[in-house]
């Protein structure tokens, strides 16, 4: 019975928050169903809708390392590839082997599944060596280390020594259609992806959420504002870099299983550094001190390439644009967009913002007094 | 079937090429070398402006008079001035911040993306080559294979900056402001050097270094907009080898890549791309400093 009860309160408080103005529980409920009605969108918008979920997602894993401890990875394309060619290859070479065991009407589900905690366990293989070399670096070097790594799996994929990767041409990567006695879908149709999407990103999304809000999470911010001082607090720096490296990576991996059955396709370029700087340019542009940057920045990455490209004389030209709004917010605005957002809406709201409350609008202002703090570097 | 057919066989021919490979990578990461080691900045943007200074040399020889010499020097200056106009307009104000280093990274990599669709809007997507100069357009035999004798001038020219850059920063008066602000920039500052001024010189004069060797390499290589991000790799890996910000490293990690491009694939077929990467990695694991030491040596 007080299971019920406290059911029910817990609903009428979410109800009276949402009724109390711009809170985030209103936010959090516009969003769900904005996510609903998505899917019932056009087939175009649905693709690219869940394009923006996937490199979010991307950005997200790669800001774990760069927002919140400091360290610039140029390298992350190769856990995006890790993800994607785990995947391709177990849906490749054992989806006749499940079809014998499980039968062929769920082989497709299985193997997509396993296909995508191969590709995880894979990248998690991977970033434990790479992470623990990686993390001796620092800044530049630590840059230039991971470009080097991501430069190296992208020769060998190229390559491809063991036979597996298929060399430029990358793997096709095929969603069957599960059939479950009566219920029957294809993974790979748009609007069954853009659920599995979004359930895999929503899920991913609160796991990193609760990371950087635990105290493991709050070590790492305090590496980022100094690590002489995390390190005087008794904190093994190095050791926490290795673990946020690690996190990171899986996090970019699910992503890149995710873009592997969006795209059809494990192709090399994934791995290659102009794909790692996607991961930079939309988390920049975002802002990479809040928990929300690289999500924002990746919305306006897909969405500003979309519009651009309508124009058919601008569309070749679309980096030029980035080019200079990457350089405008470092140069100007390093609190990106969603500082901009925060910007607008206290001066807008005025008191009402108080009320957002909870614990994003706490942290929100932690980075901002980071900002200010650098700001003040600046004028020195 | 000859037995040289089946052994693989180190031609001169292949020297030669690797040696002309090596000298083009010298040229681009030997200013990338003497920027970092100076201002600290690591140039993203430096392989574009190796690409743009082939492209000015390209246009100037199409459109204006038919001397490669004089283009080459036209692009090099045009490129030098480029680069300390992003020098002073955007990298200078972000050299005190906390995490400059990563914010002058991110900036030029702006500039990658600006100065690729830029040369992609004026030229067009598709490749173009430049004649080598009418003197040095023939080839040369030697040892059964032959070669084009304006890979040898390349090559020359590669030595004869190495030898006047060094000359200039140890023998002259700029020289000496330059490795002393190296050194200690606050120092020199109080000394009286002016530091902003300076840095935006060395700034001209290895942005000017690229566009060089973007314009002596344009007869060696197919210039499209896709060469400033096929470079840029190489000059990390080989500034990275030689020694962040030491001239003499760039020059012996250049030539050891450039043989390696140009013999390793007889020997390596598995790989063989993937070998001056792990290189890279195991410089920086085990000699972050490079190879041959600090600045200047």
């Amino acid at each position: 019975m007080s299971a019920t009860t406290d059911t029910g309160d817990r609903v009428r408080e979410f109800g009276a928050a949402v009724a109390d103005g711009w809170t985030r529980e209103r936010f959090g409920l516009l969003g769900a169903i904005g996510l609903i009605l998505m899917a019932f969108g056009p087939s175009f918008q649905i693709y690219l809708f869940t394009d923006f979920l996937v490199v979010a997602l991307f950005a997200l894993g790669f800001n774990l390392l760069y927002g919140y401890t400091g360290l610039l990875s140029f390298g992350h394309g190769l856990f995006y590839a890790g993800g994607a060619y785990g995947i391709a290859v177990v849906l490749r070479d054992l989806t006749p082997v499940f079809a014998d065991v499980v039968g062929a009407g769920v082989a497709p589900l299985v193997a997509f599944v396993v296909g995508g905690v191969v590709g995880l366990t894979l990248v998690v293989a991977v970033a434990v060596p790479v992470g623990w070399l990686s993390v001796r670096l620092e800044e530049i070097y630590f840059a230039l280390i991971t470009l080097a790594f991501g430069m190296l799996g992208y020769s060998l994929i190229i390559q491809d020594p063991a036979g597996l990767t298929n060399g430029t041409d990358g793997i096709i990567v095929l969603l069957g259609s599960v059939d479950l006695g009566g219920l029957s879908f294809r993974i790979g149709a748009r609007r069954t992806y853009y659920v599995l999407t979004v359930a895999v990103v929503l899920a991913a999304t609160y796991g990193t959420w609760r990371v950087v809000n635990s105290p493991f999470g709050t070590v790492c911010k305090a590496i980022r504002e100094s690590p002489d001082r995390a390190a005087a607090l008794g904190i093994d720096v190095r050791h926490h870099r290795w673990m946020t490296f690690i996190i990171s990576a899986a996090i970019v991996g699910i992503a890149g299983v995710l873009r592997a059955g969006l795209a059809s396709v494990a192709s090399p370029g994934l791995t290659h550094w102009s794909t790692s700087a996607i991961a930079v340019i939309a988390t920049v542009i975002g802002g990479a001190t809040y928990f929300s940057g690289p999500i924002v920045g990746a919305f306006i990455f897909l969405y500003i390439r979309w519009a651009i490209s309508r124009f058919p004389t601008l569309e070749a030209y679309w980096e030029l644009f980035f080019g200079a709004l990457l350089i405008g917010v470092v140069l100007y605005f390093k609190q990106g967009a969603v500082g901009g957002l925060l910007l607008a809406r206290d001066r807008l709201l005025g008191d009402g913002a108080d009320d957002a409350g909870g614990t994003e609008a706490d942290s929100t202002d932690d980075s901002r007094s980071d900002d200010a703090r650098t700001d003040r570097g600046d004028d020195s | 079937m000859s037995l040289s057919s089946l052994v693989p066989l180190i031609g001169v021919s292949d020297v030669v090429i690797g040696l002309s490979l090596g000298s083009r990578l010298f040229l681009i990461a030997v200013g990338l070398s003497l920027i970092f080691g100076v201002l600290g900045v690591l140039n993203f943007a430096h392989g574009g402006f190796y690409m743009l200074g082939a492209y000015v040399t390209l246009a100037f020889v199409t459109n204006v008079i038919d001397n490669f010499w004089l283009a080459a020097v036209v692009g090099a200056l045009a490129v030098g001035v480029v680069g300390a106009v992003i020098e002073f307009a955007v990298i200078r104000p972000l050299y005190d911040r906390v995490d400059a280093d990563l914010d002058q990274l991110i900036v030029t990599f702006g500039f990658v993306l600006i100065i690729h669709e830029t040369v992609r809007f004026i030229w067009g997507s598709g490749s173009y080559s430049v004649e080598p100069p009418a003197l040095f357009d023939f080839s040369v035999s030697l040892g059964g294979s032959s070669f084009g004798a304006y890979r040898l001038v390349v090559v020359g020219l590669a030595v004869a900056v190495l030898v006047g850059l060094w000359l200039f920063i140890t023998q002259t008066y700029f020289g000496s402001l330059v490795r002393g602000t190296s050194s200690d920039r606050e120092m020199a500052s109080m000394l009286g050097v002016d530091v902003p001024r300076l840095y935006t010189g060395v700034f001209f004069l290895g942005s000017v270094l690229a566009g060089l060797g973007g314009a002596l390499s344009s007869p060696l290589q197919s210039t499209s907009p896709a060469l400033g991000d096929q470079v840029i790799i190489d000059a990390f890996i080989v500034v990275v080898i030689g020694g962040l910000g030491s001239m003499g490293g760039a020059f012996v990690g250049a030539m050891l890549i450039g043989m390696m491009q140009s013999l390793g694939p007889q020997f390596i077929s598995a790989g063989s791309i993937a070998i001056p990467f792990l290189a890279m990695v195991i410089v920086l694991l085990f000699r972050p400093e490079g190879l041959f030491g600090g600045f200047g040596e």
